[in-house]
């Protein structure tokens, strides 16, 4: 495969997403400007400019008409997908460091760092709500007490969050009553990932703790391990067939302080069930940060470190690539 | 003189171009170009750029004139494939460019978007990943063996980490067991070489002349008080604030020494970083040059070795 590489951003990439049907691809990075690629051909179709600081998550509605991005210059802020404008922006007292729509496209959260004697919090809103924004006024504010929110996704019907913390553990907040309703560690350091299957059932975590987990995404249910060596950045469920990408590698601050040779970077392809690594991708110089598959699971994309994109389409040889047990 | 360039590979940065022109054409389509040829005309003037659709190909042919002067005639040709998309997709491919993208044409613009080399997807099967274990043993090994050792203690652990770094102490009672002061073990032969190695300088290789030739020299030698440099050693990276009393004290302990030389500047009077010390015997200076090679004064590594005759170079 000849991938795409995409270089819109001057600093490392911390999230991509495709849009529902894949044609889009979406990348912000530790610079300003989120990008929007067409995932056919790569070429970039805008950025959305305004922000001040490292954008660290964003998330486009089902429509594709509306993208979120959470960013370090304490704000979070909803874009026209189509033209780029700004069309709302909240402001914090903290770093945003994970947001999300929710799968009706009607509510987005956002959850703040804890930073400068403020405690992180998981806010709702509904963005149809005109006085939610004009007064801001979430339609829940849940405070998080513990270790901060480092990812966090919209649950199965949109009754809940999924929230990963620094610690390694798993929380579940009702939307509603804004409670705590399940918690459980089994990752044993920061959760850096979460995402969610096709149907919404189970999600695949990425954790510091150099293992990436698959999780039932009602019960919280530990379901499959994958172990690597090296600390996982981001996990992605294939589509179309039970693979996990698994993308990760040294942390980026001690690429430099080791003597082994380079590597290590590439993105690994797990069975799901099997828990076995059976394929690996090269090319990213530094560690994979995000990666993402195309909802039709005949290409995935990966940011990394080194603040490229690279779409792949697989080859026919995945496709055939029958996994022997 | 025309010449023309099949092309059956392009090059990489021809694609992104390809591809460019590809999109600007149909929306919904993709293509890659299968000719890429060069033809130097000899007409003064540039013909407007043409572009032929014959069914699922596509012929772009342009003109423009290239650094040498020289028009140069671009024929692309390219595959139109038409894919079927829903409407919503058909109409994101319609919207128009905006924030950083806002200026850039139609189709990918190369300073964002590249292609990559062709790479594989390396299926790892149990074998492999044994194969793989074996990769990594070599660090492994070395785990074993020992990379490092310690020019003072011997011990495994870098020099500057010794915790005997700052006493000359255990270098000298090593030496004071070794029975041949002149070769004590592997350190010993660092000092040994120089001295093989200066005859042999005199004798092959470069032209000698005779008066210097042999071990007696001959009557051509006139400076009678001539110093004998062969108990004289040259020690190098010193720092700025070096005396010459340091350079006593750091010396004696090996043996009697006759003479210190210590370069200054002359206005500033302070080190130029390098000395030489004549030692009474030259055992004295082989010790010497074993036992401070390398040692760490004043946060710099001491360079030790013995000195060039200063009239032969």
């Amino acid at each position: 495969m000849k991938p795409l590489m995409l270089q819109g951003h001057t600093r490392a990439i911390t999230q991509i997403r495709y849009n529902r049907e894949g044609d889009l691809l979406f990348s912000c990075a530790k610079d300003t400007k989120p990008c929007v690629w067409y995932s056919i051909n790569g070429e970039r179709l805008g950025t959305y400019n305004g922000h001040n600081g490292a954008v660290w998550a964003l998330d486009i509605d089902w429509q594709t008409t509306k993208v979120l991005t959470a960013a370090a210059d304490n704000s979070a802020r909803l874009w026209d997908c189509e033209t780029g404008k700004q069309l709302f922006q909240w402001d914090t007292n903290n770093a945003v460091r994970t947001c999300g729509f929710s799968y009706s496209g009607d509510m987005i959260m956002f959850c703040t760092d804890r930073q400068m004697g403020y405690n992180p919090t998981l806010d709702i809103y509904d963005i149809r709500a005109g006085e939610q924004l004009a007064n801001n006024a979430p339609l829940l504010s849940i405070p998080i007490e513990g270790p901060k929110v480092t990812s966090a996704v919209w649950g199965g019907l949109d009754e809940y969050i999924i929230t990963g913390h620094e610690s390694g553990e798993f929380s579940q907040f009702d939307v509603k009553s804004g409670e705590r309703v399940r918690n459980v560690k089994i990752h044993s350091k920061q959760i850096n990932d979460i995402q969610l299957n096709k149907d919404r059932t189970m999600f695949v975590s990425a954790s510091k703790d150099t293992n990436a987990m698959l999780f039932d995404a009602d019960s919280l249910d530990h379901l499959k391990t994958y172990k690597t060596e090296r600390p996982v950045n981001s996990a992605a469920m294939s589509p179309r067939m039970d693979h996990v990408v698994l993308g990760g590698g040294q942390e980026a601050m001690q690429v430099t302080t080791t003597s082994t040779r380079i590597g290590k970077f590439d993105a690994r392809f797990f069975h799901l069930i099997f828990e076995e690594e059976f394929g690996r991708v090269k090319g990213h110089f530094g560690p994979i940060n995000s990666v993402a598959f195309h909802p039709d699971g005949k290409s995935y994309s990966s940011g990394g470190e080194d603040g490229y994109v690279r779409v792949h389409y697989f080859d026919p040889q995945y496709f055939e690539f029958e996994f022997e047990f | 003189m025309p010449s023309v360039e099949p092309d059956n590979k392009p090059s990489w940065a021809d694609q992104v171009e390809d591809l460019d022109d590809d999109v600007d054409d149909v929306p919904t389509t993709s293509g890659s170009s299968k000719v890429d040829a060069h033809i130097t005309l000899s007409d003064e003037e540039l013909p407007p750029p043409e572009e032929v659709i014959d069914g699922d190909t596509k012929v772009i042919t342009e003109y423009s004139i290239n650094d040498e002067g020289k028009k140069v005639k671009i024929i692309r040709t390219y595959r139109v494939e038409t894919r079927k998309a829903s409407k919503t997709i058909a109409r994101r491919k319609a919207w128009p460019k905006f924030g950083d993208s806002e200026y850039d044409g139609p189709g990918p613009n190369p300073s964002t978007t590249a292609i990559c080399d062709d790479i594989f997807m390396t299926f790892v099967t149990n074998k492999e990943e044994a194969l793989n274990d074996k990769e990594e043993d070599p660090m492994a090994k070395l785990k074993g063996t020992r990379i490092v050792q310690c020019r003072i203690c011997k011990g495994d652990h870098w020099t500057t980490k010794c915790p005997y770094k700052d006493t000359l102490g255990p270098i000298q009672e090593e030496l004071e067991k070794s029975d041949k002061p002149g070769e004590p073990g592997a350190a010993g032969a660092k000092g040994e070489k120089p001295e093989q190695a200066a005859p042999a300088r005199a004798a092959g290789g470069k032209y000698v002349p005779p008066s210097l030739r042999g071990a007696n020299r001959g009557p051509g030698e006139s400076m009678a008080q001539r110093r004998d440099d062969q108990a004289t050693i040259r020690v190098t990276n010193l720092s700025e604030d070096t005396r010459e009393s340091d350079l006593q004290e750091l010396f004696r302990p090996f043996g009697a020494i006759s003479r210190i030389y210590l370069a200054k500047d002359k206005v500033t009077h302070q080190s130029k970083g390098f000395a030489f010390i004549n030692f009474h015997r030259r055992e004295d200076a082989a010790r010497a040059i074993t036992g401070v090679n390398g040692f760490g004064y004043d946060n710099l590594i001491l360079n030790v070795e013995w000195a060039r005759p200063s009239n032969q170079q």
